[in-house]
Order: structure tokens, then sequence, then C-alpha cells
């Protein structure tokens, strides 16, 4: 059973509340299998109809990217898409299937992590880029005071958006050895360095930056600041294409004077809200990558329906990684299951990482291979994937911190974190 | 959702975790040591279980439960299938060749029970040709009425259990090609048992022969329907054995890793030790969570079978990887028959065989998504 409480005024957490002896079980729970019928539902008869409209759409429109860049646009092609999405928000809200993540004083519908991951599943069958509310840095829950109307409130509305600032051009995968400094002055701090790849910060109304109390290394004295657009010493250079369509930033922050009202947490205690963003959406990650390469497959069994001899070569390389994705479902399921009874997820968050983007990324390889060059093309859906797959093994922990978490826990721990709950 | 087991599964487990790590654990040095300094010329003889051993092992089994796990004494509710799947997994984590007893609840209406139950008698599936490809349709063993109940027609089926008093085996009616399923005696007329061998996985195979065996009526014990499930429950069985398998080695590869200096470094600080183990440990998480779901569906009568041959595939493979790499990490000692890991590599290779092979399963799989498309 669950049940919410709220702990320290403003946290809300789920706690569990002793329960009758129920047996292990795979399926959703009465009111998390509601919600899943409703998303199917609007999925189907709202999302699906209008892929074909979306088929060439431009590259902004994956994701939750839309929401930041595209609205910038004057490009009349991106308006028409636009005012397409912006009638499904209503049309969800409508349906009361909005703020599905967001808390419940925050007037969200709070639900589980299971829920939110069989709705994400439920929303990946679809190749449209929708999501059920704004996106919400999950550390900005963490906000106090007048931080909550200046930050929160407006990115739950949808109102700004938020980039995070963590990786430096020398410190990447290993965020502790970040140099950017925070010199105390008075009720004030001097921030000076320079960040690497926040996706969207030229748009993006504030930046939530991480660096360090002068004279600490390592996890210490690391602390977030929640820094807005246009505050003077803070210069967002240029924008870096990649392969992926999106163009991460360059941030430069010079002698920039910063309020100690705007740290966001407690002063030092940056580490654990990097850990915590970092974590938060590893399950998500899962399912993502899972509905992604559902969608994969259903393009290469399109390719293959009418051609029996070239089905013949690779019917078997299909059943293989239809296998391989129940695995990847079944270990987001039970990560995100493990995130709700407020249990330490670190290794099976780094379990969903390494296996849903090495594996989504075999999938688009395997696809490829199928489709031929054609697949190759630059406006192809494969071709799409095939940019967006490879750089998923690299954003948000390369596989190899991944596996590093993971033996980490190992021999820490040694098989007990693989003996059931 | 619930992760977590119940106190009745976890009851079912730890009695299954006690029992091999108080009488099995604790034998398994003996059974491995070498019984003598040097071995006698020509093939070194098959590793055996010692049968007065194997009695007492029996008796306290039977004592804790863990026997015939289908068929329960008169009374008791038989334990279900996540239940099944908990204590074979406990029992994979042991070389020792001890499992209990293969007695699927479909004979309770038999009169065998209480044999099998007592251990006098034993049974072995006898699935034909698809002892390999785990697919229904591969069955060719023919059936027809006979005078007094069926005539089951000329045949060769392999079996891996050669002292069984009991076989179950399917077989099509000529005609209508409907599958039934049918136990039969061992000392029924026109069986007989022949060219028995050693494989190299400590166990042996011996080919059953029938010449229109004469069945009664009552030996036919269902059809289609239960004998998939009969496959399924042994694809089962096989993943969580293979889950055990997983477990010992990975633990035990950790422990020697901590510990073991090379260079003046343990192999635990090495990254290639540090990544085998991290990826093992990734795939068998993934391989317990399917075999469980698989075993759970089973129990709220949800369709399980694709779902079986699945877990039994990855898990199958997922073994033989582990029992690989602790073979490595173990180096010498790991190729060495006074440890478990050649053993579990032996035996993991035979697992990978049975009931469903890789390549079998992946093209139905694949054939269906091409017919159907995706699932749900």
């Amino acid at each position: 059973m669950l049940d919410t409480a709220v702990i320290g005024g403003r946290k809300t957490i789920t706690v569990i509340v002793p329960r009758e002896d129920v047996s292990m079980d795979f399926c959703l729970s009465h009111e998390e299998e509601i919600l899943r019928k409703t998303v199917e539902d609007f999925v189907r008869e709202r999302l699906i109809p209008l892929e074909p409209q979306f088929e060439d759409a431009p590259d902004i429109f994956e994701g939750s990217r839309w929401k930041s860049r595209a609205r910038l646009s004057r490009d009349p092609v991106v308006l028409r898409y636009i005012d397409i999405m912006e009638n499904l928000e209503k049309q969800a809200e409508a349906q009361g299937l909005w703020h599905l993540d967001v808390p419940r004083e925050y007037g969200g519908m709070q639900v589980s992590n299971v829920a939110m991951l069989a709705v994400t599943e439920e929303l990946e069958k679809s190749a449209i880029p929708f999501e059920f509310g704004n996106h919400v840095s999950n550390i900005l829950y963490n906000c106090k005071g007048e931080q909550i109307d200046k930050f929160l409130w407006p990115c739950i509305r949808g109102e700004k958006t938020s980039a995070f600032g963590l990786t430096e051009p020398a410190s990447g995968a290993d965020p502790s050895m970040l140099q950017t400094t925070a010199v105390p002055d008075g009720d004030h701090f001097i921030i000076n360095g320079i960040k690497m790849f926040p996706t969207f910060a030229d748009v993006a109304d504030f930046v939530q930056l991480f660096a360090r109390l002068p004279n600490t290394k390592g996890r210490e004295g690391v602390t977030c600041f929640l820094i807005e657009t246009g505050t003077p010493g803070y210069r967002v250079t240029r924008s870096i294409e990649t392969i992926a369509g999106s163009e991460p930033c360059e941030l430069v922050f010079e002698d920039c004077r910063v309020p100690h009202s705007q740290v966001l947490g407690e002063v030092g205690n940056g580490w654990a809200l990097n850990q915590a963003w970092l974590g938060a959406r590893r399950f998500q990650v899962g399912i993502r990558a899972h509905g992604m390469a559902q969608r994969v497959l259903r393009i290469v069994g399109q390719l293959l329906g009418a051609d029996s001899a070239e089905a013949s070569k690779f019917v078997e390389g299909i059943g293989h990684f239809l296998g391989e994705l129940d695995a990847l479902r079944t270990l987001s399921y039970f990560g995100a299951w493990k995130a709700d009874q407020q249990m330490d997820v670190r290794s099976e968050a780094a379990n969903v990482k390494l296996f849903g983007t090495e594996l989504l990324h075999k999938i688009v390889d395997f696809a490829l291979e199928i489709a031929g060059p054609a697949g190759l093309r630059t406006s192809h859906v494969l071709a799409r994937y095939f940019r967006h797959a490879r750089a998923r093994r690299i954003i948000e922990g390369p596989s190899e911190i991944q596996r590093h978490i993971i033996q980490r826990a190992l021999f820490r721990e040694g098989v007990a974190g693989l003996e059931l709950p | 959702m619930e992760f977590r087991l119940s106190e009745e599964e976890k009851l079912i487990q730890s009695t299954a975790a006690q029992f091999v790590k108080n009488e099995l654990l604790t034998r398994e040095g003996d059974y491995l040591r070498q019984r003598e300094l040097f071995l006698p010329a020509g093939d070194p003889p098959r590793r055996e279980l010692d049968p007065q051993v194997r009695e007492t092992l029996i008796n306290i089994a039977q004592h804790l439960g863990l026997w015939t796990l289908e068929l329960p004494e008169s009374g008791a509710e038989p334990i279900g299938y996540l239940a099944r799947v908990l204590v074979h997994r406990e029992f994979g984590r042991t070389i020792l060749p001890f499992e209990p007893a293969c007695a699927p609840a479909l004979l309770a209406k038999t009169d065998f029970p209480k044999g099998l139950a007592a251990g006098k008698l034993s049974l072995a599936l006898g699935f034909d040709q698809i002892d390999k490809t785990g697919a229904l349709d591969g069955i060719n063993t023919r059936y027809r009425p006979g005078a007094a109940g069926f005539t089951i027609s000329n045949s060769e089926i392999t079996i891996y259990h050669p002292s069984a008093d009991l076989f179950l085996l399917p077989a099509r009616e000529q005609g209508t090609h409907r599958i039934g399923l049918f136990l039969i005696q061992k000392n029924s007329d026109g069986i007989s048992l022949e060219d028995e061998v050693d494989l190299t996985n400590d166990a042996r195979m011996v080919r059953l022969k029938l010449r229109n065996c004469e069945v009664p009526e009552s030996a036919l014990l269902g059809y289609e329907y239960e004998a998939g499930e009969i496959l399924a429950a042994e694809q089962l069985r096989i993943a969580a054995r293979c889950l055990g398998i997983g477990m010992r080695c990975l633990a035990d590869s950790i422990e020697h890793a901590r510990t073991r200096e090379t260079f003046g470094r343990t192999l635990a600080q090495r990254q290639a030790i540090q990544w085998m183990l991290a990826d093992l440990s990734v795939n068998l998480r993934s391989c317990t969570w399917l075999t469980l779901e698989a075993a759970s569906r089973a129990d709220q009568s949800l369709p399980f079978f694709d779902a079986a041959a699945l877990a039994k595939k990855r898990a199958a493979t997922m073994a033989f990887g582990a029992a690989d790499i602790a073979i490595q990490i173990h180096g010498g000692y790991g190729v060495c028959k006074e440890f478990p890991f050649e053993g579990f590599y032996r035996e993991a290779r035979m697992l990978r065989l049975l009931y469903g092979r890789e390549a079998e399963l992946n093209r139905a799989m694949g054939q269906t998504f091409l017919k159907m498309g995706l699932k749900r």
C-alpha cells in the first residue's frame, strides 16, 4: 500500500504503510490501471491520427524540446506544429491528464514512479513528442521562500524553463572535478567559471548552476545557484551543434554576483542535488529507449513485410531484440518500484541507463542494416534515431560510468542487491 | 505492482535456502573432491552423488516440504509457480546434483503420487524432438485408440533421466493430429531403454524405444494445453536453476576478486574484472525479473508460455556466461573440478540446448512479430 506524508514542511514523500500479505505481483494497481487506460485511449484517439502530419516535422519536435526552442521560432511550419501541440495540451488538461508527476501541494497528481512509467510506456506507442505536463527539473522542489514563486511555480505552469549547468570543459563524467568557484562576499557570492553543454541555456529563463566554495575539492563545498538569464557577469557565449540535433551551449561566468537567497538547498550541499537530478529520470530513460526501440522495430516490420527473402535473413535478430526489450522493461519497472519504496536505487538507475541506451543503439544499428543506404537519408526517421541513439550513450553519464556505479555496489554489498526484496 | 515477496513466499524461499546451505553446500566439497591421488588410466569416472547421501537428503527434503513440490501431501495446498521458481533458484546455487523431484500436478489423479513423494519412484519427461526446439509442433510420435486404451506406435525418444520409472510423453493421434499427453510405466509392454551414454554434464541419456506400446485409457492425462504447460513449467525450472547458478558464480567471483592480488593490486581494482561482473549483474537482474514475472503470470492464470520460453532462453545464456566469467576470474582454479565453476559451465551449456535453443526461440518470436506486430 502506498500513502503520502508531508515531511519537513514541503518535501512530500511516499511511504509504506503496513500491508496485508500480498504475493509478488507484476500488474498495475486498480488506480494505476485506470490511468494507464485513459492514456492509452488518449494516444489512440488523439496522437496516433496525427502521426502522418509529423512525419516531416523538423528535428526540434523530438522529446520536450519543442517547448523551449520551437516557441521562439518565426518559421510558419514550426508555428503550425506548435499550434497542434498546444491544442493537444488543452485536450489533455480537459481530461485531467496534466501535471502527473507534480506533487499534490503544487496542484499536481503526484503519481508514483511506476504509474509514471506506465504512462510513458503508453505515450511512447506514438511518435508524437507529447508529454502530460511541463518539464520541471526535480531538484527545483527544494526551492524555499520567494524562490518558489520566482522559479518553481513558473516552471510548473510552463512560463519559464531552466537549464542545468554542471559539466565543464575539464569535468564531464566526473563532476566532482568541477572548477567553477563561488566566493562569498557579504550576502552575495561571486561566481567565476565556464560551463559546457547545458541544453537550452540560450532560451532558458535561468540556469541551475553548480559551483564550489573556495578551498574545497571533490564533492565538498559544491553549491547550487539559481541564476537568471541576463544577470550581469553571466553570458551564454555560443550554442554547439551535435550529432543528435540538440544544441547545447557554452556558459561563461565572470565575477557574476548572485545573492545568498538564490542558493538552492543548503550552501555546500549541492552534490546531493546534482546526484538527485541525475538519478531521477533514469527509469524514464529506460522506458523511453524501450518505446523508441519498439517504433524502430515497427519500421523494420514494414520494411520486411512484403519481402520474405529479406525477412528470413533478419527474423532471428528481431526475435532476439524483442526479448531484450522485455528485459529492459522489467528492469525499468523494478527500478521505478524500488524508487517508490524510497530505497537506494543508484545501482538500478545505472542498470537501466546502461542496458537501455546500449540496447537502443544496437537495435537502431540493426534496423539500418535492413533499411540499407536509404535509411541514412538525413530526413529518414531511422537516420534520426541513429543520430539520437549515439548521443544517449554519453549524455547523463556514459556507459562506462554506469558500469563503474554498478561494480562499486557489487564490491560494496556483494550480491545482496541482487537478492529478492 | 509489488516486487517484494509475501511472508509465505519468503518462508518457502528461506526454507530452501537453509536446506541448500546446511545440507547441500556442506557436502559439495566432498562431492567435488577427487577420489584418488592419481586418476586411474582411461576416462575419469563420471561424478555421482553417493546413493546413501542421496537417501539422507531426500528424507530431509521431504520433511521440509521441498520434495514433490507440485504434489503436496493430501490436504495441503500445492505451491505455485512463483514459489517453485524461488525453490529451484536456491538449489541452483550448488553443483551438487540434487533437486526436488519432478512430479507435475496432473499426476494427482493417478496411482503414483505416493511413490513419487516417498522417493520410491521417479519421473522423466519424454518430450521427443521438442526437447531441443521447445515447440509442440515438432511432436511426431503417433497414437491411436486400441483394444483397452491406446496404442503408441513405433518411436524413439531421448530421455535424460535413465533410471526413471515413469515417463510423461506427448504424442499425436493418427488422423486427427490431436496432441495427447501420456504417462507410461517403465515395465509396460512394447517399451525398452537402450543405448545409455554419458553426457558431458555428469548426466546420462538413453533412448526410450516404443514398439506398439499398449497403454490403458487412464494413461492419457491431458491434451495440447497440458503438454504446453509441462513444457513451460520445465522452462521455468531451468530458468530458475540458471538464476541460482548466476548468483553463485557472481558471489564467488566477487569474493575471489576482493582477495586475489596480481602485480600489487587486487583483481577487484582492475577494470577488466569490474566490467565483466557489472555486465553480468545487469544480465542476471533482468533474467531474475523476467523469470519471476513469467511465474507470477502463471499463478494468476494469465498466458505465460512465451514469457517462460524467453526467461529460459535468457537465463540459460546468462548462466553459461556467468560460469565462463567465474572460470576466468578464478584462473587455474576455475578449470579444476574441485571448484564448482567448470561443472556449472558444462551444465549450463546443456541447459541452453534444452526446450528451446536460442536461434529457434528468436526465430519464433521474430516470425510472430512480422505476422502480428507488437504484442499488447
